[in-house]
Parts: C-alpha cells; structure tokens; sequence
C-alpha cells in the first residue's frame, strides 16, 4: 500500500533541478554562485494544502485580490490574505494547477538567500545523485500557479509564486511554461494573465506579451465614495475597495417577471 | 418520493426505531424516542438533532404512506446573505416587454441559465462580425463558462394565442471564474438591429452583479479599443493600478 502510494506520487511529482544563474545581477540582490538544488514539479491539485498555500501568499507577500491593502511596512495586510476555505474552493475550480515543492533542509535559510555549496560528505553527494522522493506532506511548498480556463477558447493564468529566497532560479518560469503546455495540450492557445508593472518582465522572459489584437485590459472598479447616492444594490469589500454592485433597475419600458 | 429521500429510508435500522402508526397514519412519538434504556437515551438525542436540521423528513415518510396525501415537500429556502435586502435576481426576467408597427408584441427575455443553442450563437457572432470558431470549443466554452446571460426576442403576432412564438437569440456574455476570486469578461455581443438601447450594458451589469454577490471581486476583460469607452461607463478602468492583461506568443 505505501509502494503505491510512492508511486502514485512519484508519477505525479517530477523531479526538475532548479539553478542560480551566474547572468546578471540584480541591484539589491547579491549574486548566488552555484546553488543548484532539488524541487518537484506536480500537477495534481490535490497535492495543494490550502493552510500552506496560505503561507505562501504570505511568504511572497501577495494577495488574492488585485487591490489589496498594504501596511506600512509594505506587506499585504492579513486580512486580504483569503482564508483557507476560499483557496480550496479557487483550487478547486482551477482548471491547472501547479505546485513545486523541496525538501525543507534544502532551503536556503538566510533572508537574502546567499548560499555556498555545502561542504560534500559522502551523504549529500549520494542525495544530489538519487535525490529521495519527496512527498506534498514532507515537502515544503515553494512554488505555484494556476489558470481557469472555459476547457474550449481561452484560459488565465492567477497566482504565479516563488518564496523569496528561490527565487530567480527558473522555477517561476518552470511553472508557468508548464501551465501552457498543459493548455496547450488541450488546444487552448488564447492564455492571457493580468499582471502587476513588477511582473511584466517576468512573464515577458515566459513568452507573453501584449494582446496582437490590441485589446485593452480593464477591471471593474467602481466602488463607493462618500458622496455616493447610489448604494441600494450594495457593496463589496473586495481588498482595500468597496466596489458598488450594480442596483436592479427597471428598465425604461414596463418589465415584469415572468412566471415559467 | 424523490430519490434522496429514499436514501435516508434505508438508513440502518439501529438508527431508527421500530416505527408504529396511530389510526390516523400519524408516527407515535412515544417510540421514536424510547425511555429507560441508556443506550437508546444517547441514540434518541443524536437522532433529535437530525430531526431538527431537517424538519421536513417525516414530512415525506408520511405523505409517502398516507394516500391522497397534499402535502407539498418544499425544500428548504436557500439562506440569504447577512445584511442586505436579498436583492435575490431571478433566472429569467423581461426586460423590454414592448408593441412593434404592426401589432405583434415583443418581449426582451434576459435569462442567465445558460441554455443557448451553438448554432445560434455561431449565426449571431456572424452578425456582428466576429471571427469564426469551431463549434465544438464553443460549446465546450459555454458549457464550462462560470455564467452564460443571454437575451433573447419573443415576438408573437398580432391576435394569436401563445402557441405563435418567435423566439430568437440576440444578446450574449459570459464569465469565467474560480468561483472565489477572479472572473474575466468574455464575449459579450448583442444583434446589431437591438444595439442602442441599453441592451449590452443590462448584460453586463447582471454579470456583474451576479459575481459581486458571491463575493468575485477580481473582474477583468480585455476590450476592443472600439468599446472601451462602453466599458468605462459601466465603472471599469483600463489597466487600473499598472495591472495589465499579457498573452502567450507560440514559439515556432
């Protein structure tokens, strides 16, 4: 029964080797040299625990939702950090989802993420030959995407992630070119994803760009003002706006319900 | 008997005990919860709770048993949100309901079930000039599409009786959604001969509103340059806060 169950997982969870760059550096970061480690790659939504991906909002300092309140100290403020049940419900709904994990000792503990190879025993080179199989449950959940998708025309791509410290390793990259093969798989090739001016190069280093057909994004954002007259539909706090629900109006003519 | 009632009947028997009817078909309450034994005590206190959460289930175990029985199994009313005025909307409404030049009458129908035949759609999209797409991704994109609000125009001529409709598809949008979170805005289109009148925005708003009361505040689209000014009106903002839509370029 535990055979199996490895196997179900090993299936599932790919073994992919994430690797520092020696390309440019970025200002405020120093250089990793050389710091190549294990993650695992899965597909399988299951494998996502809502509490952890919770505390990977957390640690990227995101938010579900595209206008969040933000500290002081710049960090996304809890409350619009979603609650659990609503992760599990948007996993649920997703029509691709990807998670990478690593095996927490592999985690580079400083905050700036500086990392030399560790001094090889005999133990660490036997693990970077055989890398041991890492599950959802001992594995640390350090990446994600998703995408919602119409399963026929079009898809898009939400909350691409990577904890801070394995970041600029290829793993954002991974999942997201993932993604699209997982789309494109399914013969979806409209993949649009809303993102904010500091992920721009990202996704353009991904293979996105603007829309060929020139379209312009836009999202709803009327939301009530002090002198707002008009809040008989009521409201929604969603992040730090209160966005107005459009009232049931009567329409210029007589309507009526119809009784069927 | 709905079936899923039935599969409450079959519960084991340790549940419930032995039933017993009075002349009149009513259930004899002194069995449902017997007295003395311990056992039965604790049984009889956990059954009380199901019995509360739903009240309607004796309900059916009678009107199954007694004949000529009229009494109605309704389900229990959906909960309604804390707070504001349930501005509950209904799945289908008129909303034009108008005389045309030669006395036929026509009803604007907005209906938000999603029951919309492709091939219509196809000849409505042709319409208005879109790009053709396979029919099978179309369907397969209404058919997952979070929400699917249609318009359609009924006319009925002039002195007939309601077996003389004319029932045509002339407006569409649809979203997509995590259910939690985000949706995105797709296709909306409405018949060329029915712009102008405030079709397009009625389709929308609905949308909108639907999303919003289930608390999905991410709304986007991507809008042609043509009707961005459309879409301002109805209070979205083109790339709000710097967040813009990216799109995926094959690699050949």
């Amino acid at each position: 029964m535990a055979a199996s169950v490895r196997f179900c997982f090993s299936k599932a969870m790919e073994l992919r080797w994430a690797t520092t760059k020696t390309a440019k550096n970025i200002p405020n970061k120093p250089a990793r040299v050389g710091l190549s480690i294990p993650v695992y790659l899965s597909t399988n939504p299951s494998h996502v625990n809502p509490g952890s991906l919770r505390d990977l909002f957390v640690s990227c300092n995101r938010s579900c939702h595209a206008f969040p309140r933000i500290g002081p100290d710049g960090r996304v403020e809890e409350g619009d950090i979603a609650g659990v049940d609503k992760l599990r419900v948007a996993l649920d709904h997703s029509s691709v989802v990807v998670s990478v994990f690593c095996e927490p000792r592999d985690l580079p503990v400083d905050g700036d993420g500086i990392e030399e190879q560790r001094a090889s025993s005999v133990g660490d080179l036997m693990r970077r030959v055989v890398p041991p199989a890492v599950t959802p449950y001992s594995g640390q959940l350090v990446g994600f995407g998703r995408a919602v998708s119409d399963n026929g025309l079009t898809a898009s791509i939400y909350d691409v992630m990577v904890v801070p410290p394995l970041q600029r390793m290829g793993i954002g990259r991974m999942i997201v070119q993932r993604i699209v093969r997982i789309l494109t798989g399914k013969d979806i090739y409209d993949i649009a994803a809303l993102c904010s001016d500091d992920d721009r190069l990202f996704f353009e280093a991904c293979g996105f760009g603007d829309d060929i057909l020139g379209s312009t994004t836009m999202m709803y954002t009327r939301a009530i003002t002090g002198s707002s007259t008009d809040g008989s539909g009521g409201f929604r706090r969603v992040g730090r706006k209160l966005l107005l629900v459009p009232t049931f109006k009567e329409f210029h003519s007589q309507s009526r319900i119809r009784n069927s | 008997m709905p079936s899923r009632y039935l599969l409450a009947v079959a519960a084991p028997s340790s549940l419930f005990p032995a039933l017993s009817f009075d002349s009149h078909g009513q259930l004899s309450n002194q069995t449902l919860f017997p007295r003395g034994s311990g056992q039965g005590f604790v049984r009889a206190s956990r059954n009380l709770k199901v019995y509360r959460l739903k009240a309607n289930f004796w309900d059916t175990i009678r009107s199954g048993f007694l004949k000529n029985n009229t009494t109605q199994i309704v389900d229990p009313p959906p909960t309604l949100e804390e707070g504001e005025e349930a501005q509950k909307l209904p799945e289908e409404f008129v909303l034009i309901e108008r005389t045309l030049p030669d006395g036929a009458t026509e009803e604007i129908l907005f209906s938000s079930g999603g029951d919309v035949d492709v091939y219509d759609l196809q000849s409505l999209c042709d319409k208005v000039g879109w790009p053709r797409r396979p029919l099978s991704k179309l369907a397969a994109a209404l058919k997952n599409s979070y929400m699917v609000a249609t318009l359609h125009a009924i006319q009925k001529s002039p002195g007939s009786s309601d077996g003389n409709e004319q029932k045509k598809l002339i407006g569409m949008a649809r979203a997509t959604s995590d259910h939690a979170f985000n949706a995105t805005i797709w296709d909306v289109l409405v018949d060329p001969s029915y712009q102008g009148q405030g079709l397009g925005k009625a389709l929308v708003e609905n949308l909108i509103r639907a999303l919003l009361q289930r608390d999905i505040g991410n709304i986007s689209l991507f809008a042609d340059s043509k009707v961005v000014e459309f879409y301002q009106n109805l209070g979205f903002e083109a790339d709000p806060e710097g967040i813009k839509g990216m799109f995926w370029y094959p690699k050949y």
